[in-house]
């Protein structure tokens, strides 16, 4: 094991190094080195220093800066030692954090390895960094989120904040210490970034959370500081900027909606993220609005920077490839060259109209097999590529966060919008006559409802359910950040997506993900992930006419769920709790295995490279 | 023989009185809930009955259509305590706190 030297960069505010050291302290060390640079310190630091035999200090004679302050430490360290850069406003709550980094930089390629930092407050202040060459301005990854166990994975980034960076001795060895063209800013990226060009990964070790308390050390106004920040940006710019470029390897125009709480925005916000971590220039445009049959404006904002980046990014007049993924009938908005149409419906079958802007498009997309042989059933002559969406495993996966009824009841969750398609009646029903008050279980229904027309309430109480039945209580019209939804699995026991058709199901792939048990319809999108050996697929008795409001159904049929049969998945599922998490378990190794966005994303990427994007 | 009288007689005395208006108060109680249970439903009385012994009010989640205000709007909200309320909201109230 290399010996390890922990270098801490004060300047002032002795508070904040006391509370560091202190808590550093309490941690597991091992034999590592404690080297504090004192950078020039003008307060009671340099004495109070002097009182801990346990810290090697460093006394510099002004302040030097974080770069050269960092360096001045990297270069009286043992050459032969790893190097951890601390910031004196970490506070050390995780007390194998040391172990565990190493552990991370353990293989041979990693150089760099950084980790989650929160604020005070708790909310998620770092998952690693990057930095788009559009605006050349870093970002953190996961920032000003509520901490609900994101992140908690070791992963690839691009970049880290230097805050705390464990740095392999052999990545110094190459490249040397933190570039001097930056006084401050964009060191940390720009250090990423030629240990990338060395032959060494960055990795965020997921198992370590250390506290941010930020705080800058330095007396200089924001005004100087925004020139530094400025002038940083620009030294970066040129070093940097042709190379951020030449990541991007193909470009496509992604004609869609974004920032709307609709599935295809949900499914496109990630296919957008995933496309370019996989070296492709997206450009958007908003495929609905005025003289659509959408024809609501979309919001400018969409909460997260790198889709507002791309959302502004210009679109030439006829590009060459353009995916418009959307309903069928928007086909002909298609403004490449080369045209892709991805599209998805919930029924056996296209409406006509579908399947005549389908076959003026180069070649169609289509998230599952069911969806392809139903529009080529309905007369597609142009090629067609099963494309699968996916869930991520960032936010998705069994480590997340839970608040589980403390009453220790089994929580069965669905959520769906109320609606024919979704047949909440069947679920309500089932459960209530299934089960008894006085058992310890509860149906949790997230329900959504945005048609004036549904006066829900009294839906519900035509159904009349049993007091004496399974409970049930309900969340009504209530929207969850979507970052937050593995939480809400988490907090359940069993997940239901007993729907009469389904498109494609991006809740019910994020519950699995999460290690959810899950009763699904076997019909439809379902049957390309729901299997017996990860899942409890619903048996149907057949298809029946999809009888509802979306016109687009009109001619065709979807699946009629067993009502007898999913009150036995219920109860089976119930008194099988072991093999039902096991099933739950293997689901989400699945999931992650096999259906990520990034999936998806090298899918997509397999047929720009054949198209010649 | 005669007995000598306790010392502690007048405190025994106090006591008594003190467990006789407790009765009566408890009684005069349970009256008045019986009354109100005849005209509210049972969220309600719950709420009454812990505000009156000096309890916070049961969350205000609705979670049960009844208490629910039907509308299409969508309101953002936070997992974790929109589950607490929920849970919370569950969780009958002790006869202790009643």
């Amino acid at each position: 094991m290399p010996k390890t030297t922990l270098i801490v960069l004060a300047w002032n505010r002795w508070d904040l190094t006391e509370r560091c050291l202190r808590t550093l302290q309490a941690t597991d060390l091992g034999d590592a080195e404690v080297l504090v640079v004192d950078n020039g310190s003008t307060d009671e630091t340099p004495y109070r220093l002097a009182e801990l035999p346990w810290v090697r200090v460093l006394s510099l004679a002004e302040n030097r800066g974080f770069v050269r302050g960092n360096n001045a430490g990297i270069a009286a360290a043992d050459p032969a030692s790893d190097i951890v850069l601390l910031n004196n406003d970490l506070v050390f709550t995780q007390r194998d954090w040391l172990p565990r980094l190493r552990a991370c930089a353990a293989a041979a390629d990693v150089g760099i390895v950084g980790c989650r930092l929160v604020f005070p407050d708790g909310r998620l202040l770092h998952a690693g960094t990057y930095i788009l060459p559009d605006t050349m301005w870093g970002q953190q990854i996961g920032s000003l989120e509520k901490d609900v166990r994101q992140y908690t994975r070791d992963r690839d980034v691009e970049g880290i904040v230097f805050a705390c960076a464990y740095i392999r001795h052999e990545v110094i060895e190459r490249i040397g210490g933190l570039a001097l063209d930056f006084e401050s800013y964009f060191e940390d990226t720009d250090y990423c970034l030629r240990a990338r060009e060395a032959g060494f990964r960055t990795v965020v070790c997921g198992g370590v959370t250390l506290v941010h308390d930020e705080h800058g050390s330095t007396q200089k106004d924001s005004k100087e500081l925004m020139r530094i920040f400025q002038g940083s940006r620009d030294i970066f710019r040129r070093k940097w900027g042709t190379k951020l470029e030449g990541r991007y390897r193909r470009e496509v125009l992604w004609q869609s909606i974004l920032n709307f709480p609709s599935g295809y925005a949900m499914s496109c916000r990630e296919l957008l993220r995933a496309l370019e971590d996989e070296g492709v220039r997206v450009l958007y445009r908003y495929l609905y609005g005025p003289r659509t049959v959408f024809p609501v404006p979309e919001p400018e904002e969409s909460h997260d920077y790198r889709l507002d980046v791309i959302r502004a990014r210009r679109v030439p007049k006829r590009p060459g490839v353009a995916v418009v993924y959307g309903q069928g009938d928007c086909f002909r908005s298609n403004r490449g060259r080369y045209k892709v149409g991805f599209t998805m419906l919930e029924v056996d079958g296209f409406p006509a109209d579908w399947v005549r802007q389908a076959n003026a498009m180069d070649e169609v997309w289509v998230p599952s097999a069911f969806n392809r042989d139903g529009i080529l059933r309905c007369g597609l002559r142009k090629p067609v590529h099963v494309i699968h969406l996916g869930v991520d495993p960032n936010y998705f996966h069994p480590g997340v966060a839970a608040w589980p009824n403390p009453a220790g009841e089994f929580v069965f969750l669905s959520l769906f919008e109320w609606g024919e398609r979704k047949e909440p009646w069947l679920l309500l029903k089932a459960f209530n006559e299934e089960f008894s008050a006085r058992e310890p279980v509860r149906l949790l229904c997230k329900i959504m409802n945005r048609d004036p027309q549904v006066k829900l309430k009294e839906e519900i109480r035509c159904l009349r359910l049993r007091e004496s039945g399974g409970r049930i209580s309900y969340l009504f019209n209530l929207e969850f950040a979507h970052y937050q939804l593995g939480a809400l699995y988490r907090s359940a026991d069993c997940f239901m997506a007993v729907s009469r058709g389904e498109g494609w199901d991006m809740p019910l792939m994020e519950a699995m993900a999460c290690g959810l048990p899950a009763i699904a319809t076997d019909w439809g999108a379902h049957q390309e992930f729901v299997h017996s050996g990860v899942a409890y697929p619903l048996p149907v008795r057949g298809v029946v006419p999809a009888v509802a409001k979306c016109p687009y159904y009109d001619g065709f049929s979807w699946a009629d769920p067993d009502p007898d049969e999913l009150r036995r998945l219920m109860r089976h599922v119930y008194e099988n709790r072991e093999e039902a998490r096991a099933r739950g378990q293997a689901a989400a190794s699945e999931m992650a295995a096999s259906w990520t966005w990034r999936h998806a994303a090298r899918r997509i990427v397999e047929r720009l490279d054949a198209i010649g994007a | 023989m005669v007995m000598e009288p306790l010392a502690d007689e007048p405190e025994i005395a106090r006591l008594t009185a003190r467990v006789a208006a407790l009765e009566a108060a408890l009684e005069e109680r349970s009256r008045e809930l019986r009354l109100i249970q005849r005209y509210v439903c049972h969220r309600d009385l719950v709420l009454i009955a812990r505000l009156r012994s000096g309890l916070p009010p049961l969350p205000r989640g609705a979670y049960e259509p009844a208490f629910w205000h039907e509308t299409t709007d969508l309101a953002a909200a936070d997992v974790e305590q929109t589950l607490l309320d929920l849970w919370t909201s569950l969780i009958p109230p002790a006869p202790r706190e009643l």
